[in-house]
């Protein structure tokens, strides 16, 4: 028994010396690639690494990611901007992103919070969790605002090396990143234009639900007016959008009008400019839209740059 | 709780210290630990399903210790029907209730009666038909007096519920297992080396070869109307292998985790696609399961020893038998069928004990007429997979139908082809490995024991890169849900 449990140590022992190293070395380069995650690594990157240090930033989900382009403000607007949309994600993980960027980079002057119907919704599972791996295990906040929902195991954020377990398509990713072979970026300073025409999204929502009711999760409510407070104290001017959704989708929501009106309260109440584009011409044809609650490349051109012409009116007036 | 899963990375480590430190001096509470090793094992999938393996213990060894003092024959007989009913009645509930409701609502209204009848949401207990096999034989074999019926509560308990073949086997017989608890085991050194080397081949097979492969074979079969012939052919090769892989290597696992305790299992699979003829294959593929249904189902019908109409007869049961035992549905039973129409020319022209030996024995290459006996086999069993691995009947000659057409002739394209090219290179890479050790027990059991440390250790340490590397995504065991 001596003789074996002695063999099997030594032969085991490489591997416990080895795994911490080869995590850290696989998660710094996986944390570098341009493409893994649907390109959401990359964000998280800029953000732990201070490259965002942005004058405007884009706040919300994959609304605001696909909607916004921070290159039109920067040029019209001759105003560093980054988009933080984050996809599949209400707003308590788009505020965790807040808060990292806070302690990494310069004070955003603005922030644009994208709202929507996910935005104060209870979610459960981990959307996207790949753009997670390589900040699992040394990152206390990605720790703490992660592990509520279904995703990793309670190993995954304690063992070294076994979320990469099987997972050739990371390691993979962390493999381009290091030779730069093929670490191509999918997104301009956050913002990922969509190159798609209208698919079959909503009709398949119809087919399945007569309507959707949005529900609201006061623990979310309570963030985002902890969010704004937050804003207004560091001196940081916060502007509510809500940006086009399609005109069908809009009727497709049973509790819409409830839904606006509580985010025109919260403006009324902190004093907020709210720009609401549901009612947009845009709103109204389908052809920029490739589902009821996304904008193609085109129509999101079209809108950032009706938005900077919004924005240029509220700068000017200085609020 | 799954071989392939970190619990069970976890649970088997502190099983062995608490086995060989702490309950050693005491064999009883050796198979204690075991008992509630494995019940811990399988109440981690559904503690619920406790009370049906506590049941079917309680009653083979009430039944046993019966059987013991009992010489009056009629009583015997009675008791050995009340373990069969009771055992095949947890099958016939937990198993086979709604399909034979659906077929007998089917039947009636076949001849005009409209019946109407509740069929219900029952959750198949893992590994049911596996435990209930093994306990069937400790009762059958007590009742032919091949077996003392044993007065240990907890070795019989930890008989049937020994966790490293509870939920998928090797189905044990209860002459070779349950004397082994009876005596106490000595801790071996090369036995524990060669277990953790089974088991590290057995999670290659499973977590490389197997899940890799599951992920095309079930894109292929689920989506099996939108592809090509030539696509199809790839489907049904993958899931061949997908299946082997799987269950072979859970086999593999089981038997090495079992050397680690002391214990030696049967050998379950023994390199059946490289068998040159159907007989071969039966007695290379779930060996437990095949000589199970020759000892318990054959050789009691009359075996070979009536006319030919008795041995087609008994051979046709048997591989029904054999069809109906993996799964309620009319694909298991066709599939059955379709192994005893294979087997029929052997029988018939009494060659079924040909090939005995291991092909090309001795050599690295096989012979041009032993090669082609191969690939026939092999691709005779490819077709018979196709009807496993069917939802239904109908998608079953759906697939045959779309295999069959001019597109056979096309190249493969599906979702993945990339991926799929490195699961068919790391497969024909296994296949090679599998051919050159196919003469041992399992392909690496002699695989550079005569190397130096450090080279072998290289290899292992190969196989587990390979292993994090491109393991699939996590699937559950195929034979879980028989």
């Amino acid at each position: 028994m001596k003789k074996f449990l002695t063999r099997l140590a030594v032969f085991l022992l490489p591997i416990f010396i080895l795994i911490y190293p080869a995590d850290l070395l696989i998660s710094n380069f996986l944390a570098k690639s341009n493409n893994y995650g649907e390109g959401e690594v990359k964000v998280w990157e800029d953000i732990y690494t201070g490259n965002i240090n942005s004058d405007l930033l884009i706040y919300g989900s994959s609304r605001a990611w696909v909607h916004i382009n921070p290159q039109i403000i920067e040029d019209s607007l001759h105003m560093s901007s980054y988009n933080l949309g984050i996809d599949g994600h209400n707003f308590g993980l788009q505020y965790l992103r807040h808060k990292e960027l806070i302690k990494n980079n310069k004070k955003p002057a603005y922030i644009l919070l994208s709202l929507d119907i996910f935005s104060l919704q209870n979610n459960t599972g981990l959307y996207n969790f790949q753009q997670f791996l390589p900040f699992l295990l040394w990152n206390k906040n990605i720790y703490q605002y992660t592990s509520s929902y279904k995703g990793f195991t309670f190993y995954d954020y304690n063992v070294p090396m076994l979320r990469y377990l099987y997972n050739t398509s990371a390691l993979l990713a962390a493999l381009k990143s290091f030779t730069n072979v093929r670490n191509t970026s999918v997104r301009n300073k956050g913002y990922m234009g969509m190159e798609y025409t209208w698919n079959l999204d909503l009709d398949n929502a119809k087919a399945q639900f007569n309507a959707y009711e949005v529900k609201f999760d006061p623990a979310l409510t309570r963030l985002l007016d902890q969010f704004i407070q937050e804003c207004n104290a560091s001196n940081i001017k916060l502007i509510l959008l809500y940006t086009p959704e399609y005109i069908e989708g809009q009727a497709f929501v049973k509790n819409r009008a409830e839904m606006i009106l509580k985010y025109k309260q919260l403006a009324e109440k902190y004093k907020l400019q709210f720009l609401d584009y549901s009612g947009d011409e845009l709103s109204m044809q389908k052809d920029f839209f490739y589902n009821a609650q996304h904008l193609n490349k085109k129509g999101s051109e079209i809108f950032t740059n009706k938005l900077v012409k919004d924005l240029k009116l509220l700068i000017h007036k200085g609020q | 709780m799954p071989f392939n899963s970190i619990d069970f990375a976890i649970f088997l480590p502190v099983v062995f210290i608490l086995y060989w430190f702490l309950t050693n001096k005491d064999l009883k509470l050796q198979n204690l630990l075991i008992v509630i090793a494995s019940y811990i094992f399988y109440g981690w999938w559904d503690w619920r399903f406790l009370s049906l393996l506590l049941f079917s213990t309680l009653v083979d060894y009430s039944v046993g210790r019966r059987l013991g003092i009992e010489n009056n024959k009629t009583r015997r007989k009675i008791l050995l029907w009340i373990s069969i009913s009771l055992n095949l009645g947890l099958l016939a509930v937990f198993k086979y209730y709604n399909f034979f409701l659906d077929n007998f609502i089917t039947a009636f209204t076949f001849f005009g009666t409209e019946i109407s009848a509740t069929s219900l949401n029952i959750i198949l207990p893992v590994g049911i038909s596996f435990y209930t096999f093994q306990t069937l034989s400790y009762g059958i074999d007590v009742y032919n007096r091949k077996l003392e019926p044993t007065k240990d509560f907890i070795a019989f308990a930890a008989f049937v519920s020994f966790f490293p073949q509870l939920v998928a086997g090797p189905i044990e017989r209860a002459t070779h297992l349950l004397p082994q608890f009876y005596k106490k085991r000595q801790f071996s050194y090369p036995l524990a080396v060669d277990g953790l080397r089974q088991i590290l081949w057995g999670l290659f097979k499973k977590i490389v070869i197997a899940d890799n492969c599951a992920e095309f074979a079930n894109l292929i079969f689920n989506n099996s109307a939108s592809y090509s012939g030539s696509t199809l052919v790839l489907g049904a090769l993958f899931f061949t292998f997908q299946i082997y892989c799987d269950f072979s290597g859970y086999s593999d696992i089981a038997i090495g985790t079992s050397r680690l305790f002391g214990f030696d299992l049967m050998r379950n699979f023994n390199f059946p696609y490289f068998s040159r003829d159907f007989a071969e294959f039966w007695r290379r593929w779930h060996i437990s399961l095949s000589t199970w249904f020759r000892d318990y189902l054959y050789i009691p019908l009359g075996g070979s020893h009536g006319g030919t109409w008795m041995k087609v007869r008994n051979t046709f049961i048997i591989f029904i038998a054999s069809g109906f035992w993996h799964g309620a549905n009319w694909t298991f039973i066709v599939w059955g069928l379709l192994n005893a129409l294979y087997f029929l020319p052997l029988l018939l022209t009494k060659t079924n004990r040909t090939n005995l030996g291991v092909i090309a024995e001795g050599k690295l290459i096989p012979g041009f007429k032993d090669f082609s006996l191969m690939l026939l086999t092999f691709s005779l069993t490819v077709f018979a997979w196709i009807f496993f691995r069917a939802n239904n009947m109908e998608h079953a000659i759906n697939y045959i139908s779309g295999i069959i057409s001019p597109s056979l002739f096309t190249i493969p394209v599906f979702e993945g082809t990339r991926e799929a090219w490195i699961t068919l290179a790391l497969t024909g890479i296994f296949v090679l490995i599998e051919w050159i050790g196919r003469e041992h027990q399992y392909a690496i059991e002699k695989l550079g024991l005569t190397w130096k440390r450090p080279l072998r250790y290289a290899v292992y340490y190969a196989i587990i890169i390979v292993i994090f590397w491109f393991g699939g995504k996590e699937q559950e065991f195929i034979y879980f849900q028989f």
